[in-house]
């Protein structure tokens, strides 16, 4: 356990020593920055138009998936495709560690980092909350269902480019491979206009779509277990995979 | 300590390692020799628990390399060929790290540092990152790293190669210091230098062990080489 803990703490301080991690900190805060200065402006409108749910405005922009979209391909590159190459990963599997310990210390790596990536994004919180009079002036629940909703979500996408990057030798190919494929459960969002939301394909594309979850359910402060259900499955699926990708070395 | 017996390994049809057998005592210090690709360096990543071998068997102190292979990890130093490291760690910060993956913690984890930064000439360059530091002090990190947890079995692949002649006689040195209290397996090319720390000597040519004795100290240099060449050359 401590080992695994050892290692979960060099994960996340590699972040930190490679510039990726200021570069992606950078374009996160400036995107969701700018998306939270257009919600501070719809909320204060005049007239007939503003907007109903606040969250909706960080969370349900196309152009936030856009951005979101390259995050955790960027996070998840190096993790084994780094050390693949360099040739650190014969030391790091010699090690007295078991697979599933590496797999697991690496993701969560991962995946903290990507919750501290959301942090600073806390501060807009008591701003939206319009908290005055010491007390909140709209409903704190969506908030909260946002940030589930993110965590579990960046831990699907997260565990799928892990996956790619136990395969490869080059921290790019990871990268893209891995982009595609989280495009899978972004794109059908995109299509949303043209389609007749009661038939088949719309809601079987409902399923898979992560941008439909967040705008019609996280933001608007409602837990789909459906949602959850796929986001925890696909996470430990991947991180299966990858535990078994890792141990393909021992007989090919 | 080390005992294998029947090892094969192929790569797709290629056969790495066919039927390999031996065995190393307690406190032994051997040499591990052959040509480029005959085997060496996949029989000792198996020793190593980093690959699986096809057939046949490999025990650590008793410890199934296979079956208990985090167990068997757990009693080996392994230095790999070429050595890689995480060149943006610095080398305290690096061997306090793979330390904790080898479950060394507090008071008995900074003991160990101090030592292995003593043993293998470190003291200087202990806070200098790792990608700044010379082909030869990466190798004594990557010693140091093997030797942190005491492990009962040492495996080195190449631990020389690359260094300068005055490195070499220092890294010698420190193997034949170690063979004391731990035992010793290591690959290399130079003949010379087996014939200085080893106690035995086993040759290994296209995956197969071409000869296995002990060095008796009145042999004279050079009489390896010859062997060598007759064992690898003849075609």
């Amino acid at each position: 356990m401590r080992a695994t803990w050892t290692l979960i703490r060099r994960e996340v301080t590699a972040y930190f020593l490679s510039p990726i991690a200021y570069v992606v900190l950078a374009a996160f805060l400036l995107v969701t920055g700018h998306l939270f200065y257009l919600t501070m402006t719809s909320l204060t409108a005049r007239g007939p138009v503003g907007i109903e749910w606040p969250m909706r405005g960080l969370l349900a922009d196309e152009r936030f998936w856009l951005v979101f979209l390259f995050i955790p391909p960027l996070l998840t590159m190096r993790l084994f495709a780094e050390e693949r190459g360099s040739g650190t990963l014969e030391m790091l599997l010699t090690a007295p560690l078991r697979d599933g310990q590496v797999v697991l210390a690496k993701f969560l790596g991962a995946w903290i980092f990507y919750v501290l990536l959301w942090l600073p994004t806390a501060i807009y919180l008591p701003v939206l909350l319009h908290f005055t009079d010491g007390r909140f002036q709209i409903d704190p629940w969506p908030m909260a269902t946002s940030y589930l909703g993110l965590l579990l979500a960046g831990a699907m996408f997260l565990s799928l480019g892990m996956f790619i990057s136990s395969l490869v030798r080059s921290q790019m190919v990871a990268a893209v491979v891995s982009l595609v494929l989280s495009l899978g459960f972004v794109l059908a969002a995109f299509w949303r206009p043209e389609m007749d939301t009661s038939g088949l394909t719309y809601r079987l594309l409902y399923f898979f779509s992560v941008p439909l979850h967040f705008s019609h359910d996280f933001t608007r402060g409602l837990i789909d277990s459906r949602h959850v259900v796929l986001y925890v499955s696909v996470t430990v699926f991947f991180l299966f995979l990858t535990v078994r990708s890792l141990e393909s070395r021992r007989w090919r | 300590m080390i005992q294998v017996e029947h090892l094969t390994k192929y790569y797709g049809d290629y056969p790495a390692v066919r039927d390999v057998t031996f065995f190393v005592e307690r406190g032994q210090v051997v040499g591990f020799l052959g040509p480029n690709g005959a085997g060496k360096s996949t029989t000792m990543r198996i020793l190593a628990g980093y690959l699986a071998a096809t057939s046949g068997k490999a025990t650590i102190d008793g410890v199934d390399v296979f079956w208990d292979s985090v167990e068997a990890r757990r009693r080996i130093g392994y230095m790999p060929e070429s050595c890689p490291l995480y060149p943006e760690m610095r080398v305290v910060e690096y061997l306090r790290f793979r330390a904790g993956l080898k479950g060394l913690y507090g008071s008995a984890r900074r003991k160990r540092l101090d030592y292995v930064l003593e043993r293998c000439w470190l003291k200087e360059v202990r806070r200098q990152l790792i990608g700044t530091l010379s082909k030869g002090y990466r190798q004594r990190v990557g010693l140091a790293d093997a030797l942190i947890a005491e492990p009962k079995v040492l495996i080195l692949d190449e631990p020389t190669s690359g260094l300068d002649p005055t490195q070499i006689r220092e890294t010698r040195k420190l193997i034949r210091e170690l063979g004391e209290d731990h035992t010793v397996l290591l690959s290399t090319h130079i003949l010379s230098e087996v014939e200085r720390i080893c106690e035995r000597v086993i040759i290994i040519n296209k995956g197969e062990v071409a000869l296995d004795r002990s060095l008796t100290d009145g042999e004279a240099t050079g009489r390896l080489e010859e062997v060598f060449v007759q064992i690898t050359g003849a075609e």
